[in-house]
C-alpha cells in the first residue's frame, strides 16, 4: 500500500467510526501515569462522558476536573502538555492506542465510537518523561542546532528582499516548513532511540525531523550558505546513514512532511560533499 | 564586560522573539523566559497573513499612509496614532527581513511575492505563506533565536513561568528591576534580575472560556503586572472573530484569509430550510454581508461580520436548522487552487468537522478571538506633527508623510512602548496600543514584529543609557522579599489541596468555567448595562469562591492545577477590568457594542479607557484619558453600510475590488 | 569509528553491492544450472538432467580455474565479513516497533535484520561444511569440486542412499537461508538507492521498488530451483555424468594448455 493509500484507508475507517459512534456514551480512557523521573509507571482508567466532537484533550480536561478512577478512587488530575488545540503547535504528542500521533486532533468518536469503548494513552516512548504524559523533547530542539536549521542572515536590518523564488520552489520549502517539531516521526523511528544522557545526544541518530530541517534550509538562497557544516554534521555519526529506511517516520508524520524524500536528498548531499571533499582534499 | 546588564523577555511569540533577536544582536544579553517552548508558542496558530503595504498596490495609489489611515477606521480612532503610522511605514520592510530570514511567502509565478484580500481594505496588501502564516513567522524567528542561544547570547529559559515583576521605588520612580518566575517541572520559585523586562506575553482568550486562542492565553502575565501596578488599557476592547468553527474545547478559527480568497457567508433565505447547501438554488440563498455592505461585501471588518451574523442567528433566527451557525461558503472555487492558497485551514475543518469545505460549505460562527485591550504603554512622537491632522486618505489622494522611519515614533526613544511603571515594557498582543478598537485581519503579527525590532531598540538605548544603578548592582533584599512574597502565595493555594471528595463549587477547573460562560455571555458580541452589572456581580461571587479555591493536586512536581489555578485567580482580576470599563464606556464603538447606547458618541468617550488596579479594594478602578491623536481627524465609520435588517428588497452583491484582483 | 563513520556506512552499503551482490548473483546463476542447464545442447550428456548436471559442472570447474581465484576469494571473505559485522553493530543500534506499526516498509526494515542475522549464520554453515570441510557439522558432506553436483545432493538429502530426515532439516535450512539472503539483497538494494541519494522523489523510490523487486523475484525463483534441484537430485546418476566428464577431459589436461575456453568447450562435447 502506497503511503498516500494507507492514509485513505486509515481515515475511510475513521469516517466510518464516526458515523457509527453512538451520542450521549462514555468511553474509558486507561493511561499511564508516572509521577516523576524515576518513579514507576502504573495504569489508571477514567470513564468519561464524550461531548459533541470530543477530543482526547477535551477529555483530558474533564479528568482534570473529576479526577476519580472507574474504581471510584480519587486522585491527582493527569499531567499533559498542549497549546494550540488545532495541530500546529506539535505540543501534544501521544501513544494513542499504541501509535504515536497528536492528540488534540484525536476524535472520540474516530477512535471509541461505541458505549464502553477504550482508548489507552502513554507518553511518548523516545523520550524521558517528566510526569505523566508530559515528555522533555529538549533533544529534538537540540538537534535543530546540530544541523544548524536558520538561515544566516547578516542581521535584522533592513537590507531589502530576499532571493526570488519560483512558486513550485516554494511550495516545496512551505511542505518542509510545516513541520512542527512534534516528534511524531522520532518516536515511531525504530532507529532513534531514547538517549537520557546529553553527552550522548550528538552522535546519536539525529532522526527525520532534523534531516528534513537541514534541507529546508539548504534549500533557501542564503540558507544554502551553511549546506557544508550541515552535511558535515549529518555524515557523521547518529547522521543520515543511521537512517534504516523503515519509512515509519513518513506515515506518522501528522503534517505529511515528505521525510523520506529529504532522506534521500540529504543522502545525495552528503554523498556529493564527501566525494568533493575528497578530491578538494579538505579536512 | 563592562556592560553585565542584561534584559529579560517574558514570551517567545512573535513579539518576544522578534525582541530578544535584536536586542541580542546589539549586544545585550537577554534571558528569554516562555511557558512552553518557543516554537510552540500561540503565535504559531495564526493564519491569513501579515500586512504591509507593497509595489503592486502602490501603482494603484496605495500607500504606507493609507495602510496607516485604514487601521485607525478599522479601530475606530481608538488607536494612539503615532505608533500606528510608524508601524505602517515600517511594513514593507518587515517582510523584507522575514522574506530573507526565509520565511516561504506564497509567490507569483514570475517569482515575486503573492499578494491577497484582506478585512477593511479594498487593496491587496496581504502578505502569506499558505495559510499558516503565524507558523511560520515563528519558525523564521525561532530558528534565529536559536541561532544567537547556539552562540550564547540569548539564554534560553523555557518552562518556566513568570510570576511577577519585581520592581524598586515608588510612584513616579518605580522602575521594574527584574522578575519572579517558577520552574514548572521542578516547582522551584526563583528572582531574576534585569535592567530591563519585555512582556510579550500575548492575548487573554481564556478568560472567555472557550476561544481561537492556545491553551496558554491566560492574560495570567499581564494580569500580575497589572496588580503590580501597571495600567490596563482598553480592557473592554475584545474582537471576536465572524469565523471559527464551533468545538468542544476550543473554538478553532477559519481564517478571514478564507473570505480573501472569495469566501461568501450565506444563510438558507428560507427560515429553517432543512435542504443540504448544496441542493439551495443560488437565489434563495441570502449573502448576508454581500448584500448588506456592497462595497466591502464579505470583507468589511470582523466587529461588522460578527454582529450581522449574530444579528441573522440571534436576532433574526435565520441560522441554519435554526441554530446559530451560518454557511461560509468556498465550494464555488477550484479545489486545487484551495489547496494552494487555504490547504492548512481546510486541512483543520475536514480533520475536526469531518467535511470537505471543498465540496461541502462550512459551518460557522462567531468566537472571541484577540485582545486588543492590553497594558498601557506611552512612547515619544516622531516628526510628523500636522498643524491640522488629516482627513480621510482616498487613493490618488496626495500622501501627507512619506515612510521614512521617524515620522510616527522617535526611533530608539526609551519610553517607546514602555509602561507606567520604568524598565517595564509591553510588546505584542499584549500592548494596547496598535488596535483601538477592532484590530484590521493581518495587522497583529505586524504589529507584534513591530514591536519587537523597532522598540527594542529603545530597550537597548534604555538599558544602555537610562540605567544608573545596575539591576546587579542592587541589595539581594528586593529580590529575596519579591520571590519570598510569590512564594507565599504559591504555600497558600498548595495549602488547600483537598484530597477528599471536594466541593465541586471550589474547584479552580469549575470557576474558571463559570467564568468563562458569563464573560462570553454578557462582555462579547452584545453588551448591555445590566448584562454587564450581572457579569460584574457573577465575578464578584466567583472570586470569593476563588478565594477558597480547594487544589485536587498536592504534588511538589510538575503540579499543572496549581499553575491553572493560580491563573485563574489572575483572570478573574482581568476579567473585571474587562466588564468594568465595558459598562462605563456607554457608547458603541468598535467591537464594543452597546445595545442599550448603539451610537458612538465622540463628545465623551472617544477616550483611552485606563483600569488601574486598587490594592485596596482589589478591584480595578476606570479612568477615561485623552486618545493620543493629533494625525488623523475623526470621521464616521460605517462601510458603506447600505440599509441593513432585512432581507427582503435585494441588492446586487457587487464584486469586491475587481480592479486589484 | 567517530571519523570514518560515514564511509565506513557507505562501505558497508557499497560492500552489500559489490562485490557480494554480484557474487550473490553470479553463484546463484551457477547453481540453478542445476534446474536450466539442460538447455545447453552442448552439455555432456543425453538427457535434461545429465546435462543440467554437466553444465553444473562445468561453470564449478570454471570457477576453480579462473586466475587469481585466491585473491577473488579474500576480497569476497574480507567484504562478507565487513558487512556482517557493522551490520551488526548497525542492526544493534535499532528498536524494531512492528507491532504498533504494521507498515510494509517497518515490516522490510525488520526483516532486512533479521535476515541478516540468519544470513551470517547460514554462509557460515554452508562454507564451513562445504568449503572447509567440518564434517562434524551436523549435515556437512565433504565437498569435491570434481563432484559438485553429487556433494550437493548428499547434502541437501543427508545421505549418497536416501533422503534421510537431516537432509530434510538442511534442505528447508537452504531454502530458507537463500531466501533470506535474496531478500537482504533486494532490499538492500532498494535502500541504497536511498541512503545514496539516487531516489529522492516519492516516485522514483517507488519505480526502483518495483524494479529491485523485480531483480528479487527473479533471483528468488533462482535459488529455489537450485535448493529443490540439488535437494531432489539423483546421486548416482549425478555422479555417473561427473565421473564420465572426469575421464572426457583427461586428454585435454594431457594437451595443451593454451587453448581457449570455446575450444574446451567443444572438446567436453565431443
Ligand atoms: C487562530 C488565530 C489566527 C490568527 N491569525 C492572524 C493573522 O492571520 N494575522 C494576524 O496579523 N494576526 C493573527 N492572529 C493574532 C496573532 O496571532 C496574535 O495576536 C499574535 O500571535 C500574538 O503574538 P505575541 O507574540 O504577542 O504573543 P503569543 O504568540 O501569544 O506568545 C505569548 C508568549 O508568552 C509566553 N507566556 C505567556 N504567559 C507567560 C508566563 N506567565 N510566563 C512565561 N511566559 C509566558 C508564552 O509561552 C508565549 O511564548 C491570529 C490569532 C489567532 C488566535
Ligand atoms: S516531520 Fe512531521 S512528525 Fe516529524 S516533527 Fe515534523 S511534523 Fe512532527
Ligand atoms: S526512514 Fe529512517 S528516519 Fe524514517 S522511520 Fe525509518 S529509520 Fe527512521
Ligand atoms: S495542541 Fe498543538 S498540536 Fe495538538
Amino acid at each position: 500500500m502506497s503511503d498516500a493509500e494507507s492514509h485513505a484507508f486509515d481515515a475511510d475507517m475513521r469516517r466510518a467510526n464516526r458515523k457509527k459512534a453512538v451520542e450521549g456514551r462514555s468511553v474509558i480512557f486507561k493511561i499511564k501515569r508516572c509521577d516523576g523521573p524515576g518513579k514507576p509507571s502504573r495504569w489508571e482508567s477514567f470513564k468519561v462522558p464524550v461531548e459533541q466532537g470530543g477530543n482526547v484533550i477535551s477529555s483530558l480536561k474533564w479528568i482534570a476536573a473529576n479526577p476519580i478512577t472507574t474504581e471510584g478512587t480519587k486522585t491527582t488530575p493527569v499531567v499533559w502538555d498542549s497549546g494550540c488545540l488545532e495541530e500546529v503547535c506539535g505540543a501534544c504528542t501521544m501513544v494513542i492506542n499504541g501509535r504515536v500521533r497528536q492528540s488534540c486532533s484525536c476524535l472520540i468518536d474516530e477512535y471509541a465510537p461505541l458505549e464502553g469503548d477504550a482508548i489507552t494513552l502513554e507518553p511518548m516512548s523516545k523520550f524521558p518523561v517528566i510526569r505523566d504524559l508530559w515528555v522533555d523533547r529538549a533533544r529534538l530542539f537540540h538537534n535543530l542546532t546540530r544541523v544548524k536549521a536558520w538561515v544566516p542572515i547578516d542581521g535584522t536590518y533592513n537590507m531589502g528582499a530576499g532571493p526570488k523564488e519560483t512558486p513550485e520552489h516554494q511550495q516545496m520549502r512551505y511542505a518542509l516548513s510545516e513541520c512542527m517539531s512534534c516528534g511524531c516521526c522520532l518516536d515511531a523511528c525504530p532507529q532513534f532511540t531514547k538517549v537520557e544522557d546529553e553527552e550522548k545526544w550528538d552522535t546519536s541518530f539525529i532522526g527525520a525531523h532534523a534531516i528534513s530541517q537541514a534541507r529546508l534550509f539548504n534549500e533557501h538562497g542564503t540558507g544554502k550558505l551553511l549546506k557544508g557544516d550541515r552535511y558535515e554534521e549529518l555524515a557523521g555519526a547518529g547522521g543520515v546513514s543511521d537512517c534504516g529506511n523503515a519509512q515509519n517516520c513518513v506515515k506518522v508524520c501528522p503534517k505529511g512532511i515528505p521525510l523520506t524524500e529529504s532522506i534521500g536528498a540529504v543522502g545525495r548531499g552528503t554523498t556529493v560533499h564527501a566525494i568533493k571533499q575528497f578530491f578538494q582534499g579538505k579536512e | 564586560m563592562a556592560d553585565e546588564k542584561r534584559v529579560i523577555v517574558v514570551g517567545g511569540g512573535l513579539a518576544g522573539l522578534a525582541a530578544s533577536v535584536r536586542i541580542a544582536e546589539a549586544g545585550v544579553p537577554v534571558d528569554l523566559f516562555s511557558m512552553v517552548p518557543v516554537k510552540r508558542s500561540h503565535s504559531v496558530c495564526a493564519q491569513g497573513g501579515i500586512n504591509a503595504c507593497n509595489e503592486v498596490a502602490r501603482q494603484q495609489g496605495y500607500s504606507e499612509y493609507q495602510h496607516f489611515d485604514e487601521t485607525l477606521i478599522g479601530g475606530d480612532f481608538l488607536n494612539d496614532q503615532h505608533p500606528v503610522l510608524e508601524m505602517a511605514n515600517w511594513a514593507p520592510k518587515i517582510i523584507d527581513l522575514l522574506d530573507r530570514m526565509g520565511v516561504p511567502f506564497n509567490r507569483s509565478s514570475e517569482g515575486f511575492r503573492d499578494l491577497r484580500l484582506f478585512g477593511g481594505s479594498l487593496f491587496k496588501r496581504t502578505h502569506f505563506a499558505g495559510a499558516t502564516t503565524g507558523q511560520q513567522l515563528l519558525y523564521a524567528l525561532d530558528e534565529q533565536t536559536r541561532r544567537f542561544a547556539s552562540e550564547g547570547k540569548v539564554n534560553m529559559m523555557e518552562f518556566w513561568e513568570f510570576l511577577y515583576p519585581i520592581t524598586e521605588g515608588e510612584g513616579e520612580d518605580k522602575r521594574c528591576v527584574g522578575i519572579v518566575a517558577q520552574d514548572m517541572r521542578t516547582m522551584q520559585i526563583r528572582s531574576f534580575r534585569a535592567d530591563a523586562v519585555v512582556m510579550a506575553t500575548g492575548g487573554c482568550g481564556l478568560v472567555f472560556g472557550k476561544s481561537t486562542n492556545s491553551i496558554i492565553c491566560t492574560g495570567g502575565a499581564a494580569s500580575r503586572c497589572y496588580q503590580a501596578g501597571a495600567w490596563y488599557g482598553n480592557p473592554e476592547m475584545i474582537q471576536v472573530h465572524p469565523t471559527a468553527i464551533p468545538g468542544a474545547d476550543k473554538c478553532r478559527l477559519m481564517s478571514e484569509s478564507a473570505r480573501g480568497e472569495g469566501g461568501r457567508v450565506w444563510v438558507p433565505r428560507k427560515k429553517g430550510d432543512t435542504r443540504k447547501p448544496t441542493d439551495i438554488p443560488e437565489n434563495e440563498r441570502y449573502y448576508i454581508l454581500e448584500e448588506r455592505y456592497p462595497k466591502y461585501g464579505n470583507l468589511v471588518p470582523r466587529d461588522i461580520a460578527t454582529r450581522e451574523i449574530f444579528d441573522v442567528c440571534v436576532n433574526e433566527g435565520m441560522g441554519i436548522n435554526g441554530g446559530n451557525q451560518v454557511y461560509l461558503d468556498l465550494t464555488h472555487k477550484d479545489p486545487e487552487y484551495l489547496t494552494r492558497k487555504l490547504g492548512g485551514i481546510l486541512d483543520i475543518y475536514e480533520k475536526f468537522v469531518g467535511d470537505d469545505p471543498r465540496y461541502t460549505p462550512m459551518r460557522i460562527f462567531p468566537a472571541v478571538h484577540y485582545s486588543m485591550g492590553g497594558l498601557w504603554t506611552t512612547y515619544t512622537p516622531g516628526d510628523y506633527q500636522p498643524e491640522q491632522p488629516g482627513t480621510e486618505h482616498k487613493p490618488g489622494n496626495p500622501i501627507p508623510i512619506d515612510a521614512q522611519p521617524g515620522h510616527g515614533l522617535t526611533i530608539g526613544a526609551h519610553n517607546n512602548a514602555m509602561t507606567n511603571i520604568t524598565g517595564l515594557y509591553a510588546f505584542g498582543e499584549v500592548n494596547f496600543a496598535y488596535h483601538g478598537a477592532t484590530r484590521l485581519g493581518a495587522n497583529a503579527l505586524l504589529s507584534c514584529i513591530f514591536d519587537g525590532l523597532c522598540n527594542g531598540v529603545s530597550v537597548v538605548n534604555y538599558v544602555r543609557e537610562g540605567v544608573d544603578t545596575p539591576a546587579s548592582e542592587l541589595d539581594q533584599s528586593i529580590f529575596d522579599q519579591a520571590q519570598q512574597a510569590e512564594q507565599a502565595k504559591h504555600d497558600k493555594l498548595m495549602a488547600s489541596v483537598n484530597t477528599g471528595k471536594g466541593d465541586q463549587s471550589l474547584n479552580p477547573y469549575q470557576i474558571g468555567q463559570e467564568m468563562g460562560e458569563v464573560m462570553n455571555a454578557a462582555s462579547t458580541v452584545v453588551k448591555t448595562g445590566p448584562g454587564l452589572e450581572k457579569c460584574l456581580a457573577k465575578l464578584d461571587e466567583l472570586r470569593e469562591r476563588f478565594s477558597r479555591v480547594e487544589l485536587g493536586d498536592g504534588a511538589m512536581w510538575t503540579n499543572q492545577s496549581l499553575s491553572y489555578a493560580r491563573s485563574v485567580g489572575d483572570m478573574l482580576i482581568l476579567a473585571e477590568a474587562i466588564a468594568k470599563a465595558g459598562l462605563l464606556r456607554e457608547e458603541s464603538r468598535g467591537s464594543h457594542y452597546r445595545t442599550d447606547f448603539p451610537e458612538r458618541d465622540d463628545e465623551r468617550f472617544w477616550k483611552t479607557s485606563v483600569a488601574k488596579f486598587n490594592e485596596e479594594t482589589g478591584k480595578s478602578d476606570i479612568e477615561f484619558i485623552e486618545v493620543k491623536a493629533g494625525l488623523v481627524k475623526l470621521r464616521p465609520r460605517n462601510y458603506g453600510k447600505v440599509d441593513s435588517g432585512t432581507n427582503k428588497e435585494k441588492i446586487p452583491p457587487k464584486q469586491v475590488a475587481q480592479a486589484n484582483a | 569509528m567517530q571519523k570514518h563513520h560515514f564511509l565506513l556506512r557507505r562501505l558497508h552499503s557499497l560492500t552489500g553491492i559489490v562485490p557480494v551482490g554480484v557474487f550473490l548473483i553470479m553463484h546463484l546463476t551457477t547453481n540453478s544450472t542445476i534446474a536450466w542447464g539442460g538447455l545447453n545442447s552442448r552439455a555432456h550428456g543425453d538427457g535434461w538432467i545429465d546435462r543440467s548436471i554437466a553444465t553444473f559442472q562445468h561453470e564449478v570447474e570454471f570457477i576453480n580455474n579462473m586466475p587469481l581465484l585466491l585473491l577473488i576469494e579474500i576480497t569476497l571473505w574480507a567484504s562478507i565479513g565487513f558487512h556482517s559485522i557493522l551490520g551488526v553493530v548497525y542492526a544493534m543500534s535499532g528498536r524494531p516497533n512492528n507491532a504498533d506499526y504494521k507498515y510494509g516498509g517497518n515490516a522490510r526494515y525488520t526483516l532486512q535484520r533479521l535476515t541478516g542475522y540468519f544470513g551470517i549464520f547460514f554462509i557460515f554453515y554452508h562454507v564451513a561444511t562445504l568449503r572447509w570441510g567440518w564434517d562434524w557439522l551436523p549435515g556437512a558432506a565433504k565437498w569435491s569440486h570434481e563432484h559438485a553436483a553429487s556433494t550437493l545432493a548428499h547434502a541437501l538429502q543427508g545421505s549418497t542412499e536416501q533422503f534421510t530426515t537431516t537432509g530434510l532439516f538442511v534442505s528447508i535450512f537452504y531454502f530458507i537461508g537463500v531466501s533470506a539472503l535474496v531478500f537482504h539483497f533486494a532490499n538492500g538494494l532498494w535502500t541504497a538507492a536511498i541512503t545514496w541519494g539516487l531516489t529522492i522523489s516519492r516516485k522514483a523510490q517507488q519505480r526502483w521498488g518495483f524494479a529491485c523487486a523485480g531483480l528479487g523475484a527473479v533471483l528468488m525463483i533462482m535459488a529455489w530451483v537450485s535448493v529443490v534441484g540439488f535437494a531432489t537430485l539423483d546421486y548416482e546418476q549425478a555422479r555417473g555424468v561427473e565421473e564420465a566428464m572426469k575421464l572426457d577431459s583427461l586428454p585435454i589436461d594431457s594437451g595443451s594448455h593454451t587453448e581457449t575456453a570455446a575450444v574446451e568447450q567443444t572438446d567436453i562435447d565431443g
